[in-house]
């Protein structure tokens, strides 16, 4: 086995181990919380999407700017990667938010700030891979690409912000460990690095996707690919 | 809701929301390692 796929299979087999412990404790140990009762689980998988997506765009804004910057395919490649692995957790942070909402406040979806911006993020990064598959000449769409995800990374930092910055809506503000009882904590960290080990993963495959697509275009007569 | 004003049951609320995240998370990781697979076989081809 190479480095490459030995990293691969520790990343996996690090994100299962922690997924494991991570759920027993998230659905098993840790207590019911005060208000919420059971319910509140469902932050175990909800905040760690959060936090994965916000980590995956900021990853795909350093290499849209190291594009710009270097024209290396390579960044490309890793902006294109982690765009797609951030809208995946994206999308599970949007899906499990509102499941969440629906016992809790009552609603399936409000125009909170903190939801209205986390949306306009999951369009944003959706309508950044349109764009990477309607432009078909490589360096064209590596630069306008890049030149989108940083106009676009502007919503992130929106994003994380948004409770402070807009007050508080549904959403809640922002816990510490200070503010938690230990006893949820554990649960939390257990399932955050579950899925920043999944997210390494999913990178690293995904960058090896994109590099092997762009070798297979490099080798195709350029009639084909700017048709 | 109980007298207290704690939410009470909402099992299938917790359930639904693991299958999709974990649904989500098994789906992507398995059709990532067909399309790289297949990549790889394109490049070697």
């Amino acid at each position: 086995m190479n480095r490459a796929r030995l990293i691969d299979t520790g990343l996996l087999l690090l994100a299962s181990t922690l997924l494991g412990f991570g759920a027993y404790h998230a659905l098993s140990v840790a207590p019911p919380e005060r208000y919420m009762g059971e319910v509140y689980r469902i932050l175990y998988v909800h905040v760690p999407s959060a936090w994965s997506a916000l980590i995956a765009f900021t990853v795909t804004f350093a290499a849209n700017i190291a594009y710009l910057w270097k024209s290396r395919p390579g960044a490309d490649a890793l902006a294109e990667a982690s765009a797609e692995v951030g809208l995946l957790f994206c999308g599970l942070l949007l899906a499990s938010g509102s499941i969440f909402a629906r016992p809790t406040w009552g609603v399936w979806w409000q125009w909170d700030p903190r939801l209205t911006t986390a949306a306009i993020m999951f369009f944003a990064y959706a309508g950044y891979m349109a764009l990477r598959q309607f432009v078909t000449d490589p360096e064209k769409r590596a630069t306008w690409s890049a030149v989108v995800g940083i106009l676009i990374f502007v919503d992130v930092p929106i994003v994380y912000f948004s409770v402070k910055w807009f007050g508080a809506g549904l959403h809640q503000l922002p816990s510490s460990p200070q503010t938690t009882s230990p006893a949820l904590v554990t649960a939390l960290r257990l399932n955050a690095f579950a899925f920043l080990a999944l997210y390494g993963w999913f990178l690293r495959l995904r960058y090896r996707l994109a590099r092997n697509n762009q070798t297979h275009e490099s080798m195709e007569p350029p009639a084909v690919r700017t048709a | 809701m109980n007298m207290d004003g704690v939410l009470v049951g909402g099992t299938e609320y917790i359930v639904a929301a693991y299958a999709i995240v974990w649904g989500g998370l098994f789906a992507y990781g398995i059709s990532l390692m067909f399309r790289v697979k297949k990549s790889e076989q394109e490049k070697a081809s």
